[in-house]
């Protein structure tokens, strides 16, 4: 099953973030728990953790690229 | 929007961050972690440990630092102690931090709600240590009587920043007014240990921070703390400086030698970092304080 995952929402008052980093690449197996990406906003650099275990399959932006909340960045392939 | 130092990274779980929020706004609770966008809202969560706000979320002040909104607040919740005393029963909590948005609208600026929260959370939970972050309450003593008859094992009350810099970042607070706070608390009940700190890198000097120091030392004050101020959007007062670890340590140092119980300085220090560390034994302390030495990291700290 593939799930998408998108642009958290870090903060209450949060609109978007910049997406600071990829920490795995495409086609890379991801472990629950394991930090996806980085996304930064005013106050800090937020390491996200991936609430899925599988394989990177996509990813939609690149390091740099300001996402508002809730858009889709990457999708894992959890079979 | 200013490049952050590599120090300024924090974990994040949405899983875990979502079950707080889950129990939170089924008691009707608010966290000064969400309402103040706090940095280490994400590894507090998760290891399922809180600060609760009480009095809502909206404050009558406009620090320029704060992420609370400001405006017409609403009427006190009566339920919000009970409340509160489940959510800390719920999540297991040994060491308890309670603040809550300033209540200039209140004739006693809230006092009888912080105490009657303080004896909601003991009747429930008898062996959990209880600390406060109180506002100044316009410095009235009758109203801290309110608070210190309740009997909290922790009263803290932030100065927030250096005298010089209140006009700019804390406009309707009064220095003196804040240093009076920790005196009067500490004078009427010498037991409870009493707490302070300030945000860096707002433009304050090295020897402003050592003066807000020897002050809160002559106010008799337990704990001190220090964290980097983070601006929490492009309308609050900008950062002017990211102090390195090397600088706070610094800090923590010369803190230490003035006289303090307990001092914390790092930069993701906040008012409730190791909240509960300060309240234990010395020889917790001494050991909690070489396993930091040992290379424990700020991921087990805040």
């Amino acid at each position: 099953m593939k799930k998408n995952i998108q642009m958290p929402k870090l903060s209450e008052k949060m609109e978007s973030g910049v997406l600071a980093a990829w920490n795995k690449e495409v086609g890379e197996n991801v472990e629950k728990g394991e930090v996806l990406f980085e996304i930064e906003t005013e106050k800090v650099v937020s390491e996200v953790e991936s609430l899925e275990s599988g394989v990177l399959e996509a990813i939609y932006f690149e390091a740099g690229d300001e996402i508002k909340v809730d858009d889709i960045i990457a999708v894992i392939n959890c079979d | 929007m200013k490049k952050k130092p590599e120090w300024l990274k924090v974990s994040y779980n949405k899983a875990a961050v979502d079950e707080i929020n889950g129990i939170m706004t089924r008691l009707k609770l608010n966290t000064v972690c969400k309402e103040a966008n706090c940095p280490n809202l994400g590894e507090c969560y998760k290891k399922r440990t809180a600060t609760f706000m009480i009095m809502g979320n909206i404050c009558t002040r406009h620090c320029r630092f704060c992420n609370v909104s400001s405006g017409v607040v609403e009427p006190v919740d009566p339920n919000e102690p009970m409340h509160l005393a489940e959510a800390v029963k719920e999540l297991e909590l040994k060491h308890v931090v309670i603040t809550s948005v300033t209540r200039d609208d209140l004739q006693d600026g809230g006092a009888r709600h912080f105490a009657n929260t303080i004896r909601a959370v003991r009747k429930l939970n008898p062996e959990v240590s209880i600390e406060v972050l109180i506002p100044d309450l316009k410095g009235v003593n009758d109203h801290l009587d309110i608070i210190i008859e309740a009997n909290p094992d922790v009263i803290n009350h932030n100065v927030e920043t250096v005298k010089a810099l209140y006009p700019q970042v804390r406009p309707e607070a009064n220095y003196e007014q804040s240093m009076h706070v920790l005196n009067y608390v500490k004078t009427r009940a010498p037991h409870i240990k009493t707490k302070t700190g300030i945000m860096v890198g707002l433009g304050e000097t090295d020897e402003q921070i050592y003066q807000v120091m020897d002050d809160s030392l002559e106010a008799g004050c337990d704990i001190f703390t220090i964290g980097q101020y983070l601006r929490p959007s492009s309308k609050h007062f900008e950062v002017k400086e990211y102090v390195t670890p090397e600088k706070f340590a610094a800090y923590k140092k010369i803190g230490e030698a003035k006289g303090f119980y307990y001092i914390a300085s790092s930069p993701l220090v906040r008012s409730s970092y190791r909240a509960e560390e300060a309240l234990r034994s010395d020889s917790h302390r001494r050991e909690a304080l070489g396993n930091e030495a040992n290379g424990g990291n700020n991921c087990d700290l805040y």
